[in-house]
């Protein structure tokens, strides 16, 4: 430790590093309690459905939603990405097309390892597909004006909500509990700007005043971009997806029988038959394990960093980006790597070497 | 009500988040245990610690949700 706080370079680093953790604290919630708080924004909305980014159906009944916007964005960053890797494709790999190659290297690797050679080559795109799907938009619901920049809804629209939302619970509305934040400009675009903590009124003060004074807008902030996994709709298509592959290759190579025949059972007394039924629960079960297992880690991230920007915003977030890098490449390598699994036991034949 | 509400959401990550550390505290234990008896295996030990410990964190994950879901909706 002496030698290494005797190291001119360390120790001017070391002391770099914690006063920016000092102005950090400063600026953030804390800081704020003191009169500081130069950094931090007001804490985000938690909302667990996906917001609508326009106000109106775009058909009827169907929202178009932020988590829906960033689907597309990886769709499209990943087609680029592709477009890229394969555009000169050349014996010696290089650039972009090194890269790809080391990924679907290392997949192919591991799925021939767990599936064998033969079933590898039909379980592999799937999988490749997931894991890619995942990891980038994991990676891409990271990225600063994620959750920070949106069309701001009006405090009508949020007392209409409230007001419908109380209805259904039969409780009364009171103004007092309804918070709005402050933005500055009009038309109904804002952001999450430094320094913007403490600018927030409540429903009934922005009644009183009518509005929210001159240049500015109240209101709460819904993000044009939200990562795609903290919906829970996205990640259980994804789920559907891997399951329904999951029991047509099954079905495929096992025939129809063969495969509906371990769910149920008569051949093996009572005993068999109840086991049977129970993994045919347990395929249900799958589904929603899938769904919540992706769905609560990065629904959890996104609320961690939302708590985390409001407390230490700016540079004290920064271990907690590197977290949520390392959580979203995890799940997504688990979520494809259980997808395999699952697809080797469901072409498997029942019972194995037992009965040979 | 309210306060229930945030009570509840507290006691189920509370109590939920119980089981996953004594899970993932046991695993790590045995895995350091199998990387001190074999330290050329240290890779591969690491890799599937960190794949059961992902799977170990998903139950608290849970707890988290039911708790947001508590709190929040």
């Amino acid at each position: 430790m002496s030698s290494l706080l005797s190291n001119p370079k360390t120790l001017a680093i070391l002391i770099i590093a914690f006063i920016a953790f000092v102005v950090s604290i400063l600026g953030g919630a804390l800081g704020n309690a003191f009169g500081f708080g130069f950094l931090s924004a007001p804490l985000a909305h938690i909302q667990i459905p996906a917001e609508p980014v326009i106000a109106g159906d775009i058909f009827p009944g169907f929202k178009l939603t932020n988590t829906m916007v960033t689907t597309w964005i990886t769709i499209v960053a990943l087609l680029i990405l592709s477009f890229f890797a394969t555009r000169r494709i050349s014996e010696v790999p290089r650039g972009v097309q090194n890269l790809v190659e080391v990924v679907i290297e290392f997949f192919l690797n591991l799925t021939e390892q767990i599936a064998g050679a033969e079933r590898s080559r039909r379980f592999f795109p799937l999988v490749m597909t997931i894991f890619l799907f995942i990891i980038v938009s994991n990676w891409v619901g990271i990225l600063p004006g994620f959750g920070t920049i949106g069309r701001i809804e009006t405090p009508e629209e949020v007392i209409h909500h409230k007001e419908e939302a109380a209805e259904k619970a039969g409780v009364h509305v009171d103004l007092n509990d309804i918070h709005l934040q402050v933005f500055e400009g009009e038309g109904g675009f804002g952001y999450l700007g430094f320094g913007s903590l403490g600018d927030d009124i409540t429903a009934a003060e922005w009644e009183e005043r009518h509005g929210a004074g001159e240049g500015k807008q109240a209101g709460v902030l819904v993000p044009f971009l939200r990562s795609a996994n903290t919906d829970v709709n996205t990640t259980l298509a994804i789920a559907l997806i891997a399951m329904v592959m999951v029991h047509f290759w099954g079905f495929s190579t096992l025939g129809i029988g063969g495969h509906l025949g371990k769910f149920i059972n008569f051949k093996e007394g009572p005993i068999g038959f109840f086991v049977g039924i129970l993994e045919g629960i347990g395929e249900f079960a799958k589904i929603v394990s899938f769904t919540f297992r992706l769905f609560g880690n990065i629904f959890a991230g996104e609320v961690l960093l939302i708590a985390m920007a409001f407390l230490l915003p700016l540079i004290g977030i920064i271990p907690f980006l590197g977290l949520e890098l390392f959580v979203g490449a995890i799940q997504a390598f688990i979520f494809a790597m259980l997808t395999l699994v699952f697809a080797v036991m469901a072409t498997t034949a029942h019972g194995g070497g037992e009965h040979h | 009500m309210d306060e229930f509400q945030s009570l509840g959401a507290g006691l189920a990550i509370g109590l939920g988040a119980v089981g996953p550390a004594i899970g993932i505290g046991l695993l790590a234990a045995k895995a350091m245990e199998a990387i001190g008896r074999n330290p050329d295996a240290a890779g591969a030990v690491q890799q599937n610690m960190i794949l059961a410990i992902a799977f170990t964190e998903a139950i608290a994950i849970y707890a988290l949700v039911v708790a947001i879901i508590i709190k929040f909706v």
